[in-house]
């Protein structure tokens, strides 16, 4: 790598070492902390970072044992050794059978065994034929002092770890018979081999040093700006270390809408800008509002048990509004005020009041006529439930686009209006093109075609004027444009997916990941 | 909707003229047709085209000579003619007569039918024929229950023929596909088109029957044909052929559709004169084919209204004869006489589309409304969104999931009893059974599915629940919630109490907790969250029992608020 560009991704800790090594110095974590004031572990940083720039290599390795005082090491330090503790116990109570020591000082008997054997050893305690413990002498107690000291120095030492050179023999005696392999617990000190790595500055280093030196960067330079500089202005004139802005930042989990539904609401916003107006409403509907009232007979195959979900329990609705229920009676039957001749058949009107799960959008269409406004444009996009095998192109619930307008001057011709600007609006289509089609509530009827910049010719939807059968009985006598358009295509180009059902995802990581491509 | 296969050859000489994909593409599209498949291999007499029909009003165009039809009007060819028709008292002579007895009245009661002669019928016409059989009586006919359809060879046929209810067990014939002799009540027990059809007169004490004049048996009516006289082949000459059924107007127009076709085709068409033992909506003694149909009439103001251009009334009847209809203009008003093959025209709306078809699409050109109108978004809608922003604000991903699942993830899963979910009785799979009564099992099925995902996990989603409530009309209640849920090592009570404190704030409500029992929750670590006094969500930490039965190992803390209580 380029020596400039090197050192921009330097850290101070590197910084350092290169001002103050010259390349083949024998380095270790020992010599920096000693000369640079580096803890172990930054010496580590220092020698990995270089390293990994091509400008440091390692020269070798040594094992050396070393010794750490252990938890219980630093608690006999603050409240003494077991010898200490009980000294000092019978200097304050005079002569004491073993258990009450034990008790007393709150150790256990053979730990409690061992402490009187070291002291009894060295002549500073005895034991009585009665066998009570006594001081014998108060001022020869030798090895409590050694171990004092060693545990002090131990306690000074950086991490509490002291090394084979920096004990003398007696220390060194003193700590071969305290000292325990790993895994003890009941020892003062652990003892364990550690390994140290000697390194040196590669021959790029000189290079890399005098650029550091003629552009004055010390590795003194400021990291963060913090609250108590700005207070005190002990930022002005000071330089800040400059960061590798390359390196790969953090990764971040923020909160975020999901972009399918923020496809669904942008359809949403487009269609309230272009003057519609929402509408919403349950997912349990009756035969009446899912069917009958969109002049479907009752025999219609649509209505099969294979396309509609039936409630189990309860089966019906308590009632139909009325009057809309006996007009569409009559309109089935024989087309009652509408001009009809109508589907002349006896209408079922235990059937109609049978629960179903919404199965198309226009059901909602359907109960908006009776409260509407005229002129009015109304929209919903509604969940629907259709009797169909889950695969990547359809699903057992799903949403649908639709929506009426209604007006004493709106005609074939305002439809396809409505349907240019859905197709240039909502779907970004270039071309247009629109056939006769079949609505069972529509006629005339017509379905939209547009040409989708990636997608080609594909039908947008469906559309139509509603029968006088739909909208006569429920009380609206002017013309109604319905229409219905399908966005799921367009949502999954939209959203770089194939598959329906990843739409309605639970994967989280998947979602969390996904982005919307146009829009 | 139907889907037909036509031989090319026979479809493009009944058209007039051989066409390209593309042109026929478009003309497809004036019968409501779509282009399905074009099969380009095989011998050029044996080439097929598949065509979709998507109007279910239209049976006429089920076939290939009744789509070839509609092209060949549209296209600018004459609307044909069919003088075999007989009218109201204007019966045409007939050599062959079917007699019907009163004992089939209460079982399948109408009956119609006519000869076929002239030439020998070709594969292409007996495929096509069996396809309109096929078609007409499934679709149209609600599988063979209201409208079926029989051929036979004439010169095997003793006349008059007797249509009749005969005793299952005395009456027996050798049904098609059948080696001997099975009584009636055999054939619908064991053939395999008695157990497909036989149904629908099982229940009967009788059963239809055709049968001629020496006793041999034609057919059993709408179940199978017999072995000798009803197995019609290829270089046949002079078939009769039936319809039987329960609606007297769908059997006239279905023998109409298929007299036409062969009509069409270039057969000659032999009335049949059917005398009734009983009265029916035509009379009692009918000679078909027979034209039924009653005049449809339009206002040319309405059509104007509704197609958005002056139309005038010369200019429908000019568009409806594009359509294949006759009519006539009196003043304002025109009326028109449906062509035999069709008996769509239930509103006078119906025929405004056929002056739509008639003039084209490419006539109409699209015009912006002229009415003003506020758009707005439902009042549910724009308070979620509301309430959305302070979840993402709070640092949550949104989800969204489907609305049916399974008792396992809906009930068993989250231990809550069944009452109060909604079932379907017809599932087409147990995996969607349910509707969901809450938010919680689709964001516990995604920690479920997600535990590689980097945590934190915090999840939301706002969308509709329902459940059984019988305070409602319909027994149930559709209710927009929100639900959320937060998962890593230290999610707690407290932190999820933080967010619905926010959440709460921002969405303008004081609320107040009270202590809860939900056994979706830890004890202790849950709440009920009032406002106003009244209950309208609930929050704690998960239960590890429910955790345990989602195979979830990572602590998780979750809420759900009703937004149409807020509103």
């Amino acid at each position: 790598m380029d020596p400039r560009s090197i050192v921009k991704s330097l850290h101070p800790l590197e910084i350092k070492v290169l001002l103050h090594y010259a390349p083949g110095d024998g380095l270790d974590s020992g010599r920096l902390a000693a000369e640079l004031g580096y803890l172990e572990g930054h010496a580590n940083q220092a020698q990995a970072w270089l390293t990994a720039k091509g400008l440091a290599s390692e020269t070798g390795r040594s094992s050396k044992s070393v010794f750490e005082l252990t938890p219980l090491g630093r608690a006999w330090l603050e409240s003494g050794t077991p010898e200490e503790r009980m000294v000092a116990f019978l200097a304050k109570n005079g002569p004491s059978a073993m258990p009450a020591i034990c008790q007393a000082i709150g150790m256990e008997q053979k730990d409690a065994g061992s402490a009187y054997g070291r002291l009894s050893k060295e002549g500073v305690l005895s034991m009585s034929p009665e066998k009570l413990v006594s001081i014998a002498d108060a001022s020869r107690s030798k090895r409590s002092a050694a171990m004092r000291a060693l545990l002090s120095k131990a306690a000074a030492a950086d991490s509490g770890i002291l090394g084979e050179s920096d004990l003398d023999a007696s220390e060194a005696a003193l700590m071969a018979e305290v000292a325990k392999k790993r895994g003890s617990g009941d020892a003062a000190f652990r003892s364990a081999e550690r390994e140290t790595v000697t390194w040196a500055l590669a021959g790029e280093a000189a290079e890399v040093a005098a650029i550091l030196r003629e552009t004055g960067v010390s590795g003194d330079e400021l990291g963060a700006v913090t609250q108590a500089m700005l207070e005190d202005g002990s930022w002005k004139g000071a330089a800040f270390r400059s960061y590798n802005i390359k390196s790969r930042p953090a990764r971040l989990i923020p909160g975020r809408r999901n972009p399918y539904v923020q496809f669904l609401e942008s359809v949403k916003d487009k269609l309230v800008s272009l003057g519609f107006e929402e509408f919403d409403g349950g997912l349990v509907e009756t035969e009446f509002w899912n069917g009958d009232a969109l002049f479907m007979p009752q025999f219609h195959s649509a209505r099969d048990i294979h396309d509609v979900y039936y409630l189990a329990e309860p089966t019906k609705a308590r009632s139909i509004e009325e009057p809309y229920l006996s007009r569409v009676a009559a309109t089935h039957e024989n087309g009652g005020a509408t001009g009809s001749r109508g589907w002349r058949y006896g209408f079922d009107r235990e059937f109609t009041k049978r629960l179903v799960l919404r199965s198309q959008g226009t059901v909602l269409s359907a109960r908006q006529l009776p409260k509407a406004s005229i002129p009015g444009k109304y929209f919903g996009i509604a969940r629907c439930f259709r009797y169909d095998k889950v695969d990547a192109t359809h699903l057992s619930d799903f949403y649908q686009t639709e929506g009426i307008v209604l007006g004493d001057d709106v005609s074939l011709k305002t439809l396809l209006g409505f349907l240019e600007m859905f197709a240039v609006e909502v779907a970004g289509a270039k071309e247009v093109k629109y056939v006769p089609g079949y609505f069972p509530f529509t006629e005339p009827s017509v379905e939209v075609h547009i040409k989708h910049p990636v997608l080609g010719w594909f039908e947008l939807g469906g559309a139509g004027i509603f029968r006088p059968e739909v909208t006569e009985p429920l009380g609206v006598s002017v013309p109604v444009l319905a229409w219905g358009i399908g966005i799921d295509r367009m949502a999954l180009m939209a959203l770089g997916l194939n598959d329906l059902r990843e739409l309605f995802s639970y994967d989280i990581e998947d979602v969390r990941l996904r982005r919307a491509l146009v829009r | 909707m139907p889907k037909i296969e036509v031989n090319e050859n026979l479809f493009f000489e009944l058209v007039g003229r051989r066409m390209e994909a593309a042109e026929l593409e478009a003309a497809l599209e004036t019968a409501k047709a779509e282009l399905d498949g074009w099969d380009a291999d095989g011998p050029a007499d044996g080439r097929t085209i598949k065509i979709e029909l998507n109007d279910t009003n239209r049976p006429d165009l089920w076939s290939t000579a009744g789509i070839a039809r509609q092209l060949r009007v549209r296209a600018g060819g004459a609307v044909p003619e069919y003088p075999f028709f007989s009218r109201e008292g204007e019966a045409r002579p007939s050599e062959y007569r079917v007699v019907v007895d009163a004992s089939i009245r209460e079982l399948r009661p109408f009956m119609a039918g006519f000869v076929i002669s002239g030439k020998a019928i070709s594969d292409a016409m007996l495929r096509d024929a069996i396809q309109t059989q096929e078609k007409l009586c499934s679709n149209f006919g609600r599988k063979r229950r209201s409208v079926s359809m029989g051929m036979y060879r004439i010169d095997l046929i003793k006349w008059p023929v007797a249509y009749k209810g005969a005793d299952p067990d005395s009456v027996s014939f050798t049904p098609l596909q059948a080696q001997e002799r099975m009584t009636l009540r055999r054939i619908v027990a064991e053939h395999p088109k008695g157990k497909e059809y036989g149904h629908i007169i099982a229940d009967s004490p009788v059963y239809p029957v055709l049968m001629g004049a020496d006793g041999g048996v034609l057919s059993m009516a709408p179940v199978i044909n017999s072995a000798d006289i009803g197995a019609v082949q290829v270089g046949d000459r002079d078939l009769l052929v039936e319809f039987t059924g329960t609606d007297m107007a769908a059997v006239c127009l279905s023998a109409n559709i298929v007299a036409c076709d062969f009509a069409d085709a270039g057969y000659a068409i032999k009335p049949l004169r059917v005398d009734y033992a009983y009265d029916t909506p035509f009379g009692r003694s009918v000679t078909f084919p027979y034209y039924f149909q009653k005049p449809a009439s339009v206002d040319s103001g309405r059509v104007t209204k509704l197609l958005g251009d002056n139309i005038g009334p010369e200019a429908v009847v000019e568009a409806l004869a594009r359509m294949g209809v006759r009519s006539e203009a009196h003043g304002q008003h025109v009326r028109a006489y449906p062509p035999e093959y069709r008996d769509d025209f239930i509103h006078a709306v119906d025929l405004v589309e056929d002056v739509m078809i008639g003039r084209g699409m490419a006539s109409f050109a699209p015009e912006r409304p002229r009415d003003f109108t506020i758009g707005r978004l439902s009042p549910v809608e724009s308070f979620t969104r509301k309430a959305k922003d302070v979840m993402v604000g709070l640092g949550y991903q949104e989800m969204i999931y489907n609305y049916l699942g399974s008792g396992k993830d809906y009930i068993e899963r989250m231990n809550v009893p069944a009452d109060g979910v909604i079932r379907i009785s017809n599932p087409m799979t147990e995996n969607f059974e349910y509707v969901r009564p809450s938010i919680l099992p689709g964001l516990m099925q995604s920690e479920a599915v997600s535990s590689k995902a980097p945590y934190p996990h915090r999840i939301f989603e706002a969308g509709k629940v329902a459940f059984l409530d019988e305070t409602q009309n319909y027994g149930t209640s559709t209710r927009q919630r929100v639900g959320f849920l937060c998962s890593h090592q230290g999610a707690d009570y407290n932190e999820l109490a933080g967010e619905v404190a926010a959440l709460l704030y921002y969405l303008g409500e004081d609320y107040a907790v009270e202590e809860s029992d939900d056994p979706r929750f830890l004890p202790g670590r849950q709440a009920r969250i009032m406002v106003r006094g009244a209950g309208v969500g609930f929050f704690g930490e998960v239960h590890p029992a429910v955790l345990e039965n989602w195979g979830v190992t990572m602590p998780c803390v979750a809420c759900e608020l009703d937004l149409e209580s807020l509103i």
